[in-house]
């Protein structure tokens, strides 16, 4: 017997039917015009489209890795929410199994739906762009593949990677217990931080060797462009054990920020709001640290190698095909970081509404809507803060070791400062404010329509 | 009743509808209250009797449909939001049936949050008040607890001393005990009747236990959305015979 968990699941699934329907769409699009790129260049052999193709798929996995991400951790707050309802249903009798099945049914639905809706714009957007290059002249009139069969790829993926990041999201439906119902568990309101030292051991020596390969690689690359393989390993390494430690290293950046973020009482409260659920606020912040971090590495790698490159050889040629490069890279990998924004404002709009109480309770004793508000505005900001500016500095690492191990050895100078794209992180940084505001918004907007009445109502 | 007692709070003619305007529910119908200065005044009736509604409109919290509304000196019928606002985080101490403590403070923090909100620490004077406050409620030891490694009764404690740390004009209470054992219950119910008559504190409290309206000066007494009794001081059987009796009437 399957028994549904929500009474409003259309509600709560909106933010994650975006993000798969822009993820599906993303990768029918990037193989769609591949598909017209071959169509174009139609006599090349097939190692170059082999090539074109892996290209494309290492961006739609990028993509789709972060569209998991964002949706496990999305499903994860969505059950935080039930947690009353599903201790109702266990109290009457429900198997926790089956509550979990049901919620990841919710996820096969939401990967099936949000992947066609996805397929389909993806095939028609792919086509009117094409239809307008052509008629404007800017590509040539040949007789362009209708749909690459391929697309399929990206849209299976996407349903299955949101089925598995929802039953993965869906694992606190198991530590409900039936006694939660009946209102007399006191709800701690912070999580209790779990003991993972093998997670964080395994983490620790992951850096440590990773930073280490980086550093060999640099060192190698200074006689050999081989470093560059070397560094790699050393990045992915090291990366990777970011990535597990990063319930441990998000919460610790993100007090130091909420640290420097002033003493106001809304500072206060969000930063202490922030650090309230580590797991989460660390899933919410891991999307964008990803999406960062990828943009900062080939913005700064390629710009390091155009330095390098300019002094041994003619500068016109080199600076503008790597402009063009970084430029279309960067959108490619932008892409991710959108992902990971609308995964970002739908949690902060989701833990608005599981504190409803507490939001109305600051209202009764005197909390101001605009208090409320610049609340909810410096809880974004943290978290955008955080996770971009690690992932600007992680960036600037990666991108500075790869140029310097691939091209160390034709500059006889050893160790040349990594060239910052400024216009790069510049616009990072504005797509960073803009995201933090734009986060906030309706949450914000949401939390203002709370009564103060709520809080004196009884639970 | 005397009147050289200062009024805190007045309502006059306050009704209050819920629902659309083609097919209103009445919660509170034409209620006029006066609540004088240094004293405990419970609200009692049964559910549905429009108590609640009536501390929610007097506090600020909600808006009556019609009628007049004074607290603490001011009038407030037709003030906005954040003018409310202000008026409750200076002049208005809540204590509620689930404590609402924030679960992200420590005891310390939330007796102290009212202050942080208006964005100003204590003065030396306040801050000797609620290191007062702190040793009588018994909290010294649990200062730097959070709420959740809190029993009931000392949450509410914590509660209390958040509600009378600013001084207020006047606190609501709404069911204080209603979570607690009748012990803890009782405890609770002392303490604010040791602020009333030791601090001259005001106090609106709304319940439906006569054991709790008995530790009060003055019970008024609702049903349907209107005030239809009050007595003095009273013990817990004279109120219950009295609502008792009120049902029989009913």
């Amino acid at each position: 017997m399957s028994v549904s968990t929500s009474a409003r699941a259309s509600k709560e699934h909106g933010a994650s039917i975006l993000v798969t329907a822009l993820a599906s769409f993303f990768g029918v699009v990037l193989i769609q015009a591949t598909a017209f790129l071959v169509d174009i260049f139609g006599d090349t052999d097939g190692a170059a489209i082999t090539a074109l193709y892996s290209v494309a798929l290492v961006f739609i996995g990028l993509a789709l890795y972060v569209a998991a991400v964002v949706t496990s951790n999305t499903f994860a707050t969505i059950v935080a929410g039930r947690t009353r309802t599903i201790a109702l249903l266990r109290l009457l009798g429900a198997r926790s199994r089956d509550l979990r099945r049901s919620v990841a049914g919710e996820g096969l639905v939401v990967g099936l739906f949000g992947g066609a809706v996805g397929m389909v714009l993806g095939i028609g957007a792919s086509h009117l762009a094409r239809a307008v290059a052509v008629s404007t002249g800017q590509l040539p009139d040949v007789s362009y593949t209708s749909v690459q069969p391929l697309v399929v790829l990206p849209v299976v993926t996407v349903v299955l990677t949101t089925t598995l990041a929802s039953y993965v999201g869906s694992r606190k439906v198991l530590d409900v217990t039936p006694v939660q119902a009946t209102g007399g568990a006191v709800d701690s309101g912070v999580e209790a931080p779990r003991s993972r030292r093998i997670r964080t051991a395994l983490s620790i020596v992951m850096i440590a060797g990773g930073v280490a390969l980086l550093g060999l690689g640099v060192l190698i690359g200074m006689v050999n462009p081989g470093g560059v393989l070397v560094a790699f390993v050393g990045g992915v390494a090291s990366f990777t054990g970011v990535m597990v430690g990063a319930y441990r290293i998000l919460p610790a950046t993100l007090r130091l920020v909420g640290r420097l973020s002033g003493r106001g009482p809304a500072a206060r409260l969000a930063s202490a709001n922030a650090l309230r659920y580590p797991d989460r606020s660390t899933r919410t912040a891991v999307g964008l640290l990803i999406g960062v971090t990828l943009v900062t590495t080939f913005a700064v790698a390629m710009y390091s190698y155009r330095t390098m490159l300019v002094d041994e050889y003619d500068e016109a040629t080199v600076g503008q095909v790597l402009t063009v490069t970084v430029g279309i890279m960067t959108g490619l990998i932008g892409f991710s970081a959108v992902i990971a924004a609308v995964g970002m404002v739908n949690n902060l709009l989701l833990s608005i509404l599981q504190r409803t109480r507490e939001i109305g309770l600051l209202r009764a004793l005197g909390f101001t809507r605009k208090q409320i508000r610049s609340m909810i505005v410096s809880e974004s900001t943290q978290m955008v803060v955080a996770s971009m500016g690690f992932g600007l500095i992680l960036g600037i690492v990666y991108g500075w070791a790869a140029a310097q191990s691939l091209l160390g050895s034709l500059s006889d100078r050893g160790l040349t400062a990594p060239t910052l794209p400024w216009a790069v992180i510049a616009g990072t940084v504005l797509c960073g404010g803009l995201l933090a505001l734009g986060a906030s918004l309706t949450p914000a907007r949401r939390a203002n329509q709370i009564s103060p009445v709520l809080a004196l109502a009884d639970a | 009743m005397t009147t050289t007692v200062p009024l805190v709070a007045r309502a006059i003619q306050i009704s209050k509808y819920f629902g659309d305007a083609a097919n209103p529910v009445s919660a509170l119908d034409k209620v006029s209250l006066d609540i004088h200065g240094g004293r405990f005044t419970a609200i009692m009736g049964p559910s549905g009797s429009g108590k609640s509604t009536l501390m929610h409109v007097m506090a600020g919290l909600d808006n009556a449909s019609s009628g007049q509304l004074m607290l603490a000196g001011a009038d407030i019928t037709s003030a906005n939001d954040d003018a409310l606002t202000t008026l409750r985080r200076k002049q208005v101490g809540f204590i509620f049936q689930s404590f609402n403590l924030v679960p992200t403070l420590d005891v310390r923090g939330n007796i102290l949050l009212p202050f942080e909100l208006d964005g100003r620490a204590p003065t030396a004077q306040e801050s000797a008040w609620i290191d007062r406050l702190i040793a009588t409620l018994g909290l010294q030891e649990r200062a730097n607890h959070r709420p959740h490694q809190l029993s009931g009764g000392q949450q509410q404690r914590v509660a209390i001393a958040r509600a009378l740390g600013t001084r207020p004009h006047l606190i609501f209470a709404d069911e204080p005990t209603g979570n607690l054992d009748s012990r803890t219950g009782r405890e609770v119910l002392g303490l604010l009747a040791a602020a009333v008559c030791e601090y001259g504190q005001s106090i609106v409290m709304v319940t439906h236990d006569p054991i709790a309206a008995s530790y009060a000066d003055r019970i008024v007494f609702l049903a349907d959305g209107r005030i239809v009794d009050e007595l003095g001081r009273s013990s817990a059987e004279q109120i219950s015979s009295y609502m008792l009796g009120m049902e029989r009437v009913r």
